[in-house]
């Protein structure tokens, strides 16, 4: 990143996962509004299902997401049969309306389950609401609890994707962080997966993370390159020790400070681009004949909250704790906590706990926030006449100032991002966002 | 299996039937409802024409302005999704209809699962005669099944929330239309269509349909499965 940019990035800038973003979900939002949208699902809509799986066996002290550490697979077994009594009741509503054409399962840990009781929740789904052969099926994986075969069934139950969590290979780092694992594991798992023709398998590594230095990265990106995945997403690892309890373990001090977290990006780019990858959106990387930089390439890209997809599907529905389910225009979040999620499921009830209605404004704000992220650049007219004169304006010279300092560049309507600014686009996103225009800190952010 | 475009609408040159008296279906569905004025008259602009295997009668998304009846063979309905994968959306078999409305844009790809043979009617000749025989072209259409019935017959079965129950309320349904019974009394319902486009049809996985057969075999409810038909116990 070029230096002149460093006052343009805040790593406290949102990951538009969802816009408006879970932060702005309410307690309005009740399982009659969400049960409303599942009516108005046609025969062929395409769905896009995601499963939360909350456990993991060892914690990790960066993580972000909502998981336990469970020492007791019963309780899992439990969350099983809650997960297929939720799918249920999802399924009587839809009265076999709606396709399912991707099933992604995360976590947490989802391979903390056993491979039978991940077969299970797929025969639900099959059973519930549909799930034919063209389906997607993809799954995050923790290669440590990777058993001999699991692999081969989980290929067989008819996953195609696999994400493993691999982070950084320093083992440093990997001290720092309360996740061991090594190369060797990660080598035998992915050559597990390419025996068994596994050709979409993805990693997930992490920059910003304490004792990381320009050498141990370099050599953690020369690990990732030689085991060759057919996907790389790098995510900046955002320390929130005063929200998240676990983030505590981590000693502050040993965290790269701003200037050393640019470079870690920049390096991961560089490396991974100058190895055949193709960039897709800011932090996904793909190799060129991957079904993700096809999207890319075809205009086809979206954003969802497992970042960027080539899931065409405008329907997403989550099943589990936290969840979150999007139909046309509705957010409707599952209970965080497991026994509360339980207990409303077994209730026979929707656990839906809170969410939010889009207004159109905030759709079009949405749609030209996924097109810059998605595509680099975007039309801001829609946005621009459906903002109050005072907020245009504002957006509009923050714009400017953005330009003056070559992130981006108008051309008429359109705002395009200029070549290797790709990661600033979720700053140029936050000039468009009223929302993050209207916390006092943005000043400082841009 | 598909076709491709180019080649997709590609049937064999039209011939007239020397008489609807002949055809095969007419007394069961199509036709029966006209009166002899009525029937001479659609006789006289209607067109036979033998649809290839794997090639397409309708393409989604073309216009149409024939209505086209089954006297022969099978089709699968098919439609784009709009992340771009196929959906199958029903089967025809004889005596049913597709193309019921003129259309800028029709809804579905209908293609042949086996050489098979479709009376074509056009839409603007029909209404011709309409002003002869109000009412002609209700009831030329008012015995078989519509894209419409066909849609309807899909939700039923989607909405079943059996494995076993989707597939055996399937089986019912193409034994309605075509399934035959031989004098032993055993009732052999032919499955022109590929498991696969089965499985998709009712929402299912491949394996899981075949495991559903299977076991409605071991239960006594299925005699017989081959690769294209099965044998039910009456």
């Amino acid at each position: 990143m070029k230096s002149s940019w460093r006052k343009c990035f805040d790593q406290r800038a949102p990951r538009y996962t969802s816009y408006p973003s879970a932060l702005h979900f309410e307690n309005t939002v009740t399982p009659k509004d969400f049960a409303d949208k599942l009516d108005d699902v046609n025969l062929y809509d395409p769905l896009s299902l995601y499963v939360h799986v909350p456990f993991c066996r060892q914690l990790c002290w960066y993580c972000g997401c909502n998981m336990r550490v469970e020492n007791y697979y019963e309780r899992a077994r439990d969350y099983v049969e809650t997960l297929c009594l939720e799918i249920a009741l999802v399924g009587q509503r839809l009265k076999g309306r709606g396709k399912t054409v991707s099933v992604h399962m995360g976590g947490g840990t989802p391979n903390y389950l056993l491979r039978e009781d991940i077969g299970e929740i797929l025969t639900c789904i099959e059973r519930e609401i549909g799930l034919t052969d063209s389906a997607n099926l993809s799954i995050e994986l923790d290669p440590r609890l990777l058993r001999d075969c699991d692999i081969d069934h989980l290929s067989a139950l008819g996953f195609r994707r696999f994400c493993l969590g691999v982070q950084d290979f320093d083992i440093g780092v990997q001290q720092a962080i309360n996740r061991l694992q090594s190369y060797e594991l990660i080598e035998a798992c992915v050559s597990d997966m390419r025996a068994s023709g596994i050709d979409d398998l993805a990693f997930d590594i992490l920059y910003g993370l304490p004792h990381q230095s320009l050498e141990t990265f370099d050599d953690t990106l020369d690990k990732v390159i030689s085991l060759a995945p057919d996907r790389v997403s790098v995510f900046g690892y955002a320390h929130l020790p005063e929200r998240m309890a676990r983030q505590r373990m981590i000693d502050a001090t040993a965290l790269p400070d701003e200037q050393l977290r640019s470079q870690l990006a920049a390096l991961s780019d560089e490396r991974l681009i100058t190895a055949g990858y193709v960039r897709v959106g800011f932090d996904h990387y793909a190799k060129p004949d991957n079904a993700l930089a096809r999207a890319r390439l075809e205009g086809r890209l979206k954003r969802n909250f497992q970042g960027f997809t080539d899931d065409a599907a405008a329907s997403q529905l989550g099943f589990g704790a936290s969840a979150v389910s999007f139909i046309d225009g509705l957010y409707a979040q599952n209970e965080r906590a497991i026994d509360k999620y339980a207990r409303r499921v077994r209730q026979g009830e929707a656990p839906i706990a809170r969410g939010l209605r889009r207004t159109k404004r905030e759709t079009i704000v949405a749609t030209a926030i996924s097109d810059l992220l998605c595509k680099m650049s975007t039309n801001v007219s829609a946005v621009l006449r459906h903002s109050p004169p005072a907020d245009a304006i504002k957006m509009c010279s923050l714009l400017d100032e953005l330009e003056a300092d070559g992130v981006i560049q108008w051309r008429g309507d359109m705002v395009e991002m200029t070549d290797g600014a790709h990661a600033l686009a979720r700053m140029v996103a936050m000039a468009m966002d009223p929302y993050a225009r209207s916390q006092a800190d943005f000043s400082a952010a841009v | 299996m598909s076709a491709s475009p180019s080649q997709a609408k590609n049937c064999i040159a039209p011939h007239r039937p020397t008489s609807c008296d002949l055809c095969a279906v007419r007394e069961r569905s199509i036709c029966a409802d006209l009166g002899a004025r009525e029937l001479a008259q659609v006789e006289k602009t209607m067109a036979r024409r033998t649809v290839v295997k794997g090639h397409a009668l309708m393409e989604e998304g073309e216009s149409n302005d024939t209505l086209y009846v089954l006297v022969q063979g099978s089709f699968r309905l098919t439609k784009h999704l709009e992340d771009g994968r196929r959906q199958i959306t029903g089967f025809l078999f004889p005596g049913d209809f597709v193309g019921v409305r003129p259309t800028e844009a029709s809804a579905y790809t209908a293609e042949a699962l086996e050489d098979s043979m479709v009376c074509h009617f056009s839409h603007k000749f029909l209404e011709a005669i309409a002003e002869d025989c109000p009412g002609v072209k209700d009831r030329l259409i008012a015995r078989g099944q519509t894209e419409y019935h066909k849609a309807q017959d899909h939700i039923v079965l989607l909405g079943k929330k059996s494995a076993e129950e989707r597939v055996a309320s399937f089986i019912e349904m193409v034994a309605k239309s075509i399934g035959e019974t031989d004098e032993d009394g055993a009732a052999t319902t032919p499955l022109p269509m590929p498991r696969q486009d089965i499985a998709d049809y009712l929402g299912l996985r491949l394996e899981t349909l075949s495991r559903t057969l299977a076991s409605l075999k071991k239960k006594g409810a299925i005699r017989d499965i081959s690769r294209h038909s099965v044998v039910l116990v009456e």
